[in-house]
């Protein structure tokens, strides 16, 4: 048994390091494939008072400079703990988006990720109503 | 009874939370090393919580666990468990979202410091590698003083993983984390509790040493008079831990030991014969009469209540000890007894206490002792059983001795037809 657990405490370490390390060596490239394709049936805006209504962690949707978007099923992968994420959920969020709480925005990557659970555009009277407080 | 109460509640913990992670079917490898990194965590800690249950040490409570050496593999046990499954859980939640990137899952690892949940998670991880180190000799075997030391960082790995999970806890329906988390926490506090207030106040008895009996130049046998009201109530075979309190020893002073009891639960005195085996007890060898004592126990559950008509004892070096306790006890009761000892030592030398073993076996009818010396015939055999042990198959078996001897008599008795039920043993080894 120390054996095994001592095997499992060194591939613990590797496995971080190597992480650690292909990170710094591999900045990811940018690209712009991963956009989703809007879905036929879906309405072509979503407003304020609907997003409202999905303002839990189970289903979480959040207006980002302007665009709704479904983040229900990443909610649980991200990695800032429920409290932080929880406030955000039906309701305007770009603030958030943009600051991380300490004033540093998400990453390239982050953003473009965010695209795969995009539902729409705010409706037009209601756009800008929460942008720029971060900004 | 109690270890398998315990690995049954730790298989219902994993059925739950397995389950419960599982419960929205995964879609992609992704969200099923998610779903595995929340199971991992919660059996885990669960398995850290039930180790810290186990640590109390309260006398009696072992024999649920068929005594205190069972009882600390299980917590051993229980320690492996969880540190194995605390290390592959961010580990496991790092690659369910390294899809998204090499970036996502270093930064899931490493958040910003205003995320201390996950921080608190981090030190509470690295305290464990830190106090587990030496359970597992990841650097080579510990020293006992050291270890002892390092396992109380224990206390404050629990209180940041609880704070980690309190967080986090929202993969078991119904908020059942928290309450998993609140029995099992109030559990250990209890346990620490009783270890380091309740068990000094109340635990420890208050011995002096009355004589120092020198058996041998590394072996000396401690003679105890009570010194406070209370005297240990014990059976015989099982042991205590025992904390000096002499200025003069170069080591071990007020550092708490687990010795076996040689002496008959008859005497009026406890005896304890301690054999130079490390700084502490190399130091004890030289003990002054007079000197203050602490015993807590007794531990340990040797031998069986009801006792079985035929037995064999082997005994292997200082692994005599019980063994003698047992034998003085029969004899100060005086009962008729069908018993074969079979003591395996080096040479004649080191037989410790076999001229009084064979003073005993002539005045008490059916015990017979057996030396078995090594350096004449080899290792224990299984002729060397059946040549002098009359009836082998028919008898319970008692071993104590060195880990080594102990699974060798083990197999031997096993291949003579021995059932494991009817073999007991009793080891020092406690790491």
């Amino acid at each position: 048994m120390k054996k095994l657990v001592y095997t499992v405490f060194i591939a613990f370490w590797a496995s971080i390091t190597t992480l650690v390390i292909v990170n710094a060596l591999a900045p990811a490239p940018i690209t712009d494939d991963e956009r989703t394709v809007a879905r036929p049936d879906a309405p072509a805006s979503y407003s304020l008072a609907e997003v409202a209504q999905h303002d839990t962690l189970e289903d979480c949707w959040m207006v980002i400079e302007g665009v709704v978007y479904d983040l229900s099923d990443y909610v649980p992968r991200h990695p800032a703990p429920p409290r932080v994420l929880e406030p955000w959920c039906g309701r305007e969020a770009t603030e958030g988006m943009r600051t991380k709480g300490d004033s540093s925005d998400h990453s390239a990557r982050a953003w473009r990720m965010l695209e795969r659970y995009r539902l729409g555009p705010l409706v037009e009277a209601e756009r800008g109503s929460g942008r720029g407080k971060g900004a | 009874m109690g270890n398998f109460l315990i690995w049954l509640f730790v298989a219902l913990v994993s059925a739950v939370s397995l389950l419960a992670a599982l419960a929205h079917a995964p879609e992609n490898a992704a969200s099923l090393l998610n779903a595995l990194g929340r199971a991992t965590a919660i059996v885990g800690l669960a398995m850290l919580l039930l180790a810290a249950a186990l640590s109390a040490r309260v006398p009696g409570f072992d024999r649920w666990f068929g005594g205190l050496t069972r009882l600390w593999k299980t917590h051993h046990r229980l320690g492996a468990g969880s540190l194995v499954l605390l290390l592959a859980h961010p580990l496991l939640l790092a690659l369910s979202s390294s899809g998204e990137g090499v970036d996502a899952a270093v930064a899931l690892l490493f958040p910003p410091f205003a995320e201390w949940e996950i921080w608190s998670g981090w030190l509470a991880l690295l305290l464990m590698m830190v106090f587990l180190a030496p359970s597992f000799a990841f650097f080579g075997h510990p020293d006992y003083r050291r270890w002892k030391l390092l396992h109380r960082l224990a206390g404050p790995a629990v209180i940041l993983a609880l704070v980690h999970a309190w967080q986090y806890g929202r993969t078991l329906p119904a908020d059942a984390d928290k309450w998993l988390w609140l029995v099992l926490a109030a559990l250990s506090v209890g346990a620490v509790a009783w270890r380091f207030v309740f068990s000094r106040r109340i635990g420890r008895l208050r011995y002096r040493v009355a004589h120092v009996i020198a058996v041998a130049n590394n072996l000396v046998e401690l003679v105890l008079e009570p010194a406070g009201r209370r005297r240990l109530k014990y059976d015989a075979g099982q042991f205590v831990y025992m904390a000096p309190f002499d200025r003069e020893l170069s080591a071990g002073y007020g550092e708490e030991h687990p010795y076996t009891l040689s002496s008959s639960p008859d005497e009026d005195v406890l005896r304890i014969a301690i054999k130079d085996l490390g700084d502490a007890s190399r130091a004890i060898q030289t003990i002054r009469p007079g000197s203050r004592v602490t015993i807590e126990g007794p531990y340990g559950r040797f031998f069986p209540d009801r006792e079985p008509a035929k037995q064999l004892w082997i005994a292997g070096g200082i692994g005599i000890t019980p063994f003698l306790g047992r034998a003085r006890h029969l004899l100060a009761r005086n009962r008729s007894v069908d018993i074969h000892l079979v003591y395996c030592v080096q040479d004649e030398a080191r037989a410790r206490f076999l001229d009084e073993l064979r003073a005993i076996a002539e005045r008490m009818e059916g015990f017979e002792v057996i030396p078995h010396f090594f350096y004449r015939k080899g290792p224990l055999d299984e002729d060397f059983l059946n040549d002098h042990v009359p009836g082998l198959v028919e008898r319970d078996a008692f071993i104590c001795g060195p880990p080594g001897l102990n699974a060798l008599a083990r197999r031997l008795l096993i291949g003579a037809g021995i059932g494991r039920k009817r073999i007991h043993t009793e080891e020092f080894e406690l790491l």
